[in-house]
């Protein structure tokens, strides 16, 4: 192995291990989605709510930037304590680093929408449930998917942490290539499709944002 | 601010029910510990494919763990049902708080004795291979000082670097005091790191000493001169696997296959499988996948 450079090792250990990679890849982007589906699921309601009793909006907003203040490491360290090791524990922390992102981005989105048009939708008797369902979440949802793509991108880097309470994912390949003799193609094959999942995360979901948002649409109706 | 109440009820209920009694500790599922060395992440999949193979069941694995003791506190928490690799003197000491032995055998009898009836868990007979601590230097070292064992490291003690595993500065019993105490010297400059660096840092030239394991692959690919425990220190370290009596309770059947590794892997063979995965940049999955084949699985215990 030693008369091959870094790159040609990657390589080596890419055409070796591929089949390992790949499934440790979709291992560590499940633990991700499921942790932001779980927050999307409690957040999207929450910032619903906080948007309607405004007053209650600041103390909300502040628990979730406190969790958010807490370092990764510590972070699972705590809930390690209570959940044990294992996967659970990780998505339960990506859930709470989730949470800020999505129910600031959905409380923003619904405070910005013009008034004008909540209260056309009223004039027009419609309900307010009609008017959740079919004007402040339908113009709000592409600050919505906005927090999710935040979210899973600050999620891909949380879960790969999440290798050192046994969770599995890209993060495992990085602690190995930290115990090899040569390391650093390991480490390499860790952490490229690592950034390479939260790059194309950042991409897929920043199309989903431009396709959602209701000004293009309306451009391109008019077009 | 009802719906808010009911919110906040259900989220707290959520994270209650993840917590609580579960399938693994009851010996449903198994759920498989192993610790942050190459060795470890091997035998786990060596056992994990073991399971899979002859018992047909899903196996959780949970890696990267600290150490021995990670792995018993794994088990104890209920997270896992079965950890590998576990070493007799660690065990020993680290996980019983009982005084060191040096008698390989009364050392083995003694920790199965006390695990069982401690912890309620079976812990098996070795793999057949030995993983104990050893002082090793490069070749040009060893002519340079005409070191042979431990004790010549005495003349040197105070001009060396040397690097060794962090558990081991502080481990009660065989570590570093404790060796101090019985060699009667200590090193002037001592730098704790992760075990795995510690080979790469002799190697290049960082450090002249360093407390190595005897079944590392690297040891062969770096030349690397093993120095003779002249006071017999460090006491045993067989290798094995231990599981809980509940999981084998439950599933009698795999007691049966993990009844199979006993006596297979001698620590030649185990120095082999480090050295794929730790030079050949081989997975341990694949390495121990390869390795099952290669043996068909132990099939009919030969």
């Amino acid at each position: 192995m030693k008369d091959m450079n870094t790159f040609e090792q990657f390589f080596y250990y890419l055409s070796e291990n591929g089949v390992y990679v790949l499934s440790q890849f979709f291992q560590h982007f499940l633990t991700s989605i499921y942790g932001v589906l779980l927050a999307a699921l409690i957040g999207i309601p929450i910032g619903i709510l906080i948007a309607k009793y405004y007053k209650i909006s600041n103390i909300v907003i502040s628990i979730a930037n406190i969790i958010q203040t807490i370092p990764a490491l510590a972070m699972l360290a705590i809930l390690m304590l209570g959940m044990g090791l294992g996967r659970p524990t990780v998505i339960v922390a990506v859930f709470l680093y989730s949470l800020l992102p999505i129910i600031k981005n959905t409380y923003t989105g619904i405070m910005n929408i013009n008034r004008d048009l909540i209260d056309a939708g009223k004039g027009m008797g419609m309900t307010r449930s009609q008017v959740l369902r079919m004007i402040e979440l339908p113009l709000s949802l592409s600050v919505i998917i906005g927090g999710i793509r935040i979210a899973l991108v600050v999620a891909i880097g949380v879960t790969a942490i999440g290798a050192f309470i046994g969770a599995g994912g890209l993060g495992d390949i990085i602690i190995r290539g930290t115990n090899a003799t040569n390391g650093t193609a390991i480490i390499l094959a860790g952490a490229i499709p690592t950034a390479l999942m939260a790059v194309l995360a950042d991409i897929v979901l920043s199309l989903i944002e431009r396709k959602l948002d209701p000004m293009k649409r309306q451009q391109k109706r008019t077009a | 601010m009802k719906k808010l109440a009911l919110l906040a009820c259900s989220v707290l209920l959520i994270l209650a029910g993840c917590s609580g009694k579960n399938a693994v500790e009851e010996g449903e599922e198994i759920s498989i510990a192993s610790a942050a060395t190459t060795e470890s992440a091997i035998t786990a999949y060596i056992v994990k494919g073991m399971i899979e193979h002859y018992n047909d069941q899903d196996v959780k694995m949970i890696n990267n763990l600290g150490t021995g003791v990670t792995l018993h506190q794994a088990m104890v928490n209920g997270d896992a049902n079965i950890s590998t690799a576990r070493y007799t003197g660690t065990d020993l000491i680290g996980v019983l708080q009982e005084d060191p032995m040096k008698d390989p055998k009364k050392v083995t009898e003694k920790v199965q004795r006390l695990m069982s009836e401690r912890f309620q868990q079976h812990y098996f007979n070795s793999y057949g291979f030995e993983n104990t601590y050893a002082f090793m230097v490069t070749e040009e070292t060893a002519k340079k000082y005409n070191l042979k064992k431990v004790s010549d490291l005495k003349k040197i003690a105070d001009e060396v670097k040397v690097g060794i595993d962090t558990s081991w500065m502080t481990r009660e019993g065989d570590g570093y005091k404790a060796f101090a105490k019985e060699y009667g010297f200590k090193f002037a400059d001592i730098f704790p790191m992760q075990i795995g660096l510690v080979y790469d840092a002799l190697a290049a030239g960082k450090m002249d000493v360093i407390l190595g394991y005897t079944t590392d692959g690297r040891i062969s690919s770096y030349n690397l001169v093993t120095l003779q425990d002249d006071r017999q220190f460090f006491p045993p370290y067989d290798a094995t696997l231990i599981a809980t009596e509940a999981l084998l309770k439950a599933q009698p059947d795999v007691k049966e296959t993990l009844d199979k590794l006993q006596g297979k892997i001698s620590t030649e063979q185990m120095q082999k499988l480090n050295y794929e995965a730790d030079n050949d940049l081989i997975e341990p999955a694949i390495v121990a996948e390869r390795f099952l084949e290669d043996n068909n699985y132990f099939e009919g215990g030969k």
